[in-house]
């Protein structure tokens, strides 16, 4: 697949993988010492947040779900912030009252991030047609993985949308498509009796697309068209992007499965180890860029280092930033209950 | 951190509370045929608190059903299987949740039998786990007891420890109504001698949990710990003397012991862990006063969540639990300066 | 009870009878609404009975049918007791709820009748879940959830769809479009086209079909009826009629044109069915007003005693709020 993306676009989607993928290998070792309740993390999914948004307008808006991480840095959402946040500071984003499953960055164009499956999404519609109504061209986005398509209020939501033409994204990040994921066991299992998911929104007369959401040029691809589209003011767009989970979201909580990412994976088999080895080699969409991008000379391995060491101290910092910060006055959470 | 893993039935017959209602549900599912459980990832995962391990491989899919995330239509499905003859234990994950099986829950369960003036039962008990102290945030931590127990129609029972855990279910399970048995995660992990067999307690009839006599706690689920811990500090300390009573159920509430224990008492602090305002502290301080004024040494005093959303961080969350000391100091205040 | 019913005389007869009874009934409906009879609101079927009758004559009387507030066509075809209907429907005492329940809270028990409910689309998930029960007690019934086109954009809908294809329900999906939804019209607030795609993308076998010839709803729901009893799961049936009422009565109905009212009118189910029966011979034209007259005098006798009948007690009032 040509990359139909210029230099600056492609290296900036590379710093936001990478910046996703360093973040939530911290998190786990931050859950060891913090013992942050439930938490749900976005690796192996990073190509499709961190490309999405290249296509967005800093005005548009967007919703995501207890998965948010991803589309959170994407944004540029500040690091420390979401530290401090999923640790309950003072200085996290939601001051300390929604931790990471309700991680809202308003400055980036979040409404809110929902602790329930699908909730989200009959917000999206919402805020499509307060953006209609509006009239500059804005679009709304809004993340959700396959399980949503099995809440009735996903379908009222999308018929809406569909039927009052807004300008809405529908998102379906689909991490339970492929051989590995669909193993016995393995929670939450998807429990669709549609054979493709997008019949459902096609049934709804929307358009939908299906991408390989760890290929960056295909995603790329898609959605701006979708985005272009849906500016024009011919309705709603639905896009399955299907990955193939990563082993570590299996379990109930977060496991550190496949090791923290070496980017000589890339170009060097021999560092590929372990029970998940098929994963990192097959489909790690950072491993996956990485190899096709060096191909393309994008960057020198040298430089790739370069760019991860820095990322990988930004991150150091954001952790740094987000321990050091107070722990709220427990007082102040009887606070702002009702607007003024 | 995941929680301890510990092996769900002990030696000994101590068992976690977790423990007693899986024991409950197997024992139930084992004499009737035609109970089945359905919910998300109930079998083939056993729970996402593993509270349902085992039963998938005991008594497969006819009997265990794994669902898709559609809470609302999974009750009102299960709805419809009560009154067509089946007897399904329904999970719902979070008591967060109850809001998607609302309609179908109010609408429909409650208000089958008496519509079909005796024609449909609906035998059906919903199973929910509320409990806040995991920093699950303010979608993950609600306990509504107080909208259900408020519908004519609904029984709601919440147990406080792995013996009446046992006994409420197999009640709950028998009973030919809707019934909402809603366990405190916070307390799975309590151990207690369960009997095994036959061991059964009606649901409407609330518990003494400690006998005193100068005032009564009213306590239900986790709370009572609280209550316990705070009356064994009131004598040591300020040598009052505390009864506790466990509600066990809301609705029916057991007003006949409620009453009992006031006559005895003179006084009545109720502890919930839900919300304060327009929630279960009320209607029992109103029933108190109703039924049994003459008997009360001071006003009917509450002590419960206090009115906000539950919110995640580990400070703030701690503001939503009444707390040992909380108990203490307001029992304290009820005798002004007889102490 | 898995024994498929043939369309033969004795049927064919039966569907013009129970089509002509419910139309007789509801007028009388109307003007016991009319005279103060029947408190709140009734929501009648005229003109929409082909649905109901074609589908309950497929069914046993142990299989199970939910239904909604328009339902008593669906009371009627699955058997109930017209004179209960009518004493449930004007509050009496012996109605099919001591009376408390009314037009939209009739269940009955005896003809597999889970209930009309107030709620659009609330029926659904009980039908499904019958179908769930019986599939599991492995009885060989199936279950058959009567909603409107209003339905047609409900997300339990969805759900109950979902799960029924998935776990292969014997529950069929009869959706009666009569083209409103209240005072709106179902084109302008429903997405998608044809309508039947929302069945077809869980893969369930879905059809629109003329909801005012009795014998084509006949035909379509014993097929599906078929493949439910053979474990094949459910079907989605959209059956396009007409209600000549409006959503309740006292609805002026200043959203139906002239024109389309006159369009149904001659494709009334009765009398297409009168004609049809003519033509093959079955019944004379004397044979079937006959019919209508005994019909008639049944249920005006129906309702005479009906309006005779005691309200419920203060005592009947807090009666089964528990069973025991």
């Amino acid at each position: 697949m040509t990359n139909n993306l210029n230099m600056a676009q492609n290296l900036a989607i590379l710093d936001r993988m990478l910046l996703i993928r360093r973040f939530e290998e911290m998190l786990i070792d931050l859950d060891q010492d913090h013992d942050f309740g439930h938490y749900h993390l976005y690796i192996g999914e990073e190509a499709t947040g961190a490309t999405v948004v290249e296509s967005l307008r800093p005005t548009d808006l967007l919703l995501t779900t207890w998965r948010n991480h991803g589309h959170l840095l994407a944004r540029s959402a500040d690091p420390g912030r979401m530290v401090a946040e999923i640790l309950g500071r003072v200085d996290g984003y939601n001051k300390g009252r929604g931790g990471t499953l309700h991680l809202t960055v308003r400055e980036a164009g979040f409404l809110s991030t929902s602790g329930l499956v699908g909730g989200a999404v009959g917000l999206a519609a919402g805020a499509g047609f307060a953006l209609k109504q509006a009239g500059e061209g804005n679009i709304c986005v809004v993340f959700f993985g396959d399980g949503s398509l099995e809440e009735g209020v996903v379908f009222e939501a999308m018929n809406l949308a569909s039927l009052w033409s807004l300008p809405v994204l529908f998102m379906c990040e689909n991490n339970n498509s492929g051989a590995i994921s669909a193993q016995e066991g393995g929670f939450p299992s998807s429990e669709i009796a549609a054979s493709q998911i997008s019949d459902i929104p096609k049934s709804l007369n929307i358009k939908s697309k299906l991408v390989d959401g760890a290929d960056v040029a295909a995603v790329h691809a898609v959605v701006t068209e979708a985005v272009s589209n849906i500016r024009s003011g011919n309705g709603p767009v639905f896009i399955e992007a299907y990955s193939e989970r990563w082993p570590g979201s299996r379990p109930l909580w977060p496991e550190q499965a496949t090791g923290v990412t070496q980017l000589e994976a890339a170009w060097d088999q021999t560092v590929i180890t372990g029970e998940h080895a098929d994963w990192v080699r097959k489909f790690d969409p950072i491993i996956r860029f990485i190899r096709s991008q060096l191909e393309a000379g994008l960057f020198s391995k040298d430089e790739l280092f370069d760019r991860d060491r820095k990322i990988q101290n930004q991150v150091i910092e954001a952790r740094a930033f987000g321990e050091a910060s107070a722990l709220p006055d427990p007082q102040s959470a009887l606070d702002g209950v009702f607007a003024a | 951190m995941p929680p301890d893993s510990n092996s769900n039935i002990q030696s000994d017959r101590i068992i976690t509370l977790k423990a007693a209602v899986l024991e409950a549900m197997v024992e139930e599912m084992e004499s009737d045929e035609n109970v089945i459980l359905i919910g998300e990832d109930v079998g083939a995962a056993g729970g996402v608190f593993k509270q349902t391990e085992g039963l998938f491989e005991n008594f497969g899919t006819g009997r265990v059903i794994d669902t898709p995330i559609s809470e609302s239509a999974i009750f009102g499905l299960s709805v419809g299987a009560a009154m067509a003859g089946s007897r399904p234990i329904i999970e719902v994950m979070f008591g967060d949740f109850l809001t998607l099986v609302m309609d179908q829950l109010v609408n429909q369960a409650a208000k089958v039998h008496y519509m079909s003036a005796g024609g449909f039962n609906v035998p059906l008990v919903l199973r929910t786990g509320i409990g806040i102290g995991g920093n699950l945030g303010p979608q993950h931590s609600q306990s509504l007891h107080s909208w259900l127990a408020h519908i004519p129609g609904l029984k709601v029972v919440m147990p406080s420890s792995a013996n009446d855990a046992k006994g409420l279910f197999k009640a709950a399970v028998r009973d030919n109504n809707p019934v909402i048995f809603m366990e405190d995660r916070m307390i799975y992990n309590l151990v207690e001698h369960v009997p095994t067999g036959e061991h059964v307690i009606p649901l409407g009839s609330a518990a003494v949990k400690r006998k005193g006599v100068e005032i009564t706690i009213f306590a239900i689920s986790r709370a009572v710990h609280t209550a316990l811990a705070a009356a064994e500090i009131l004598l040591e300390e300020e040598n009052i003397s505390t009864e506790v009573v466990d509600l066990r159920t809301l609705a029916p509430l057991d007003i006949k012991t409620i009453i009992s224990s006031v006559n005895k008492t003179g006084r009545a602090l109720v502890l919930d862990g839900g919300h304060q305002s327009f929630g279960i502290t009320g209607e029992i301080a109103a029933t108190i006063g109703e039924l049994t004024f003459d008997y009360l040494d001071a006003p009917v005093m509450r002590l419960a969540a206090p009115d906000i959303p539950v919110p995640y961080g580990p400070s703030l969350e701690s503001m939503m639990v009444p707390s040992v000391d909380q108990v203490v100091a307001k029992v304290l205040t009820m005798f002004g300066g007889s102490v | 009870m898995t024994m498929a019913p043939k369309l033969n005389k004795a049927k064919s007869i039966e569907l013009y009878r129970d089509m002509v009874t419910i139309r007789t009934f509801e007028e009388e409906v109307r003007k016991m609404f009319s005279a103060g009879l029947a408190p709140g609101l009734v929501h009648l079927y005229s003109g929409q009975e082909a649905v109901g009758v074609g589908t309950c004559a497929v069914l046993s009387a142990d299989d199970y049918i939910a239904s909604h507030h328009r339902g008593h066509g669906h009371c009627i075809a699955k058997g109930g007791d017209i004179t209960r209907l009518f004493a449930e429907i004007i509050g009496r005492r012996p109605g099919y709820s001591l009376g408390r329940g009314g037009s939209m809270h009739i269940h009955d028990p005896e003809t597999g009748n889970l209930g009309t409910n107030g709620i659009v689309g609330g029926s659904v998930p009980l039908a499904t879940g019958a179908a769930l029960s019986a599939k599991l007690r492995g009885t060989g019934q199936v279950a058959v959830s009567f909603f409107g086109d209003g339905v047609l954009n409900q997300g339990i809908l969805f759900e109950s769809m979902n799960m029924a294809a998935l776990w292969s329900l014997p529950v069929v999906f009869v959706c009666e479009n009569n083209g409103y939804g209240e005072f709106t019209e179902i084109d302008d607030v429903t997405a998608g086209r044809p309508y039947s795609k929302r069945g077809e993308a869980f893969d369930i076998p879905s059809g629109k079909y003329d909801g005012m010839d009795v014998l084509v709803v006949f035909d379509a729901v014993s097929k599906a009826v078929e493949r439910a009893r053979k474990g094949d799961g459910p079907s989605f049936l959209i059956f396009d009629t007409y209600r000549y009422s409006g959503h309740s009565v006292g609805d002026k109905q200043e959203y139906k044109d002239e024109k389309e009212r006159q369009l149904w009118e001659s494709r009334d189910p009765i009398q297409k069915m009168a004609k049809a029966m003519a033509d093959m011979k079955l019944a004379s034209k004397r044979d079937l007003e006959k019919m209508d007259e005994e019909i008639s005098a049944t249920v005006v006798a129906a309702a005479k005693e009906a309006r005779k009948m005691p309200a419920p007690g203060a005592d009947d009032l807090t009666r089964h709020i528990y069973a025991p």
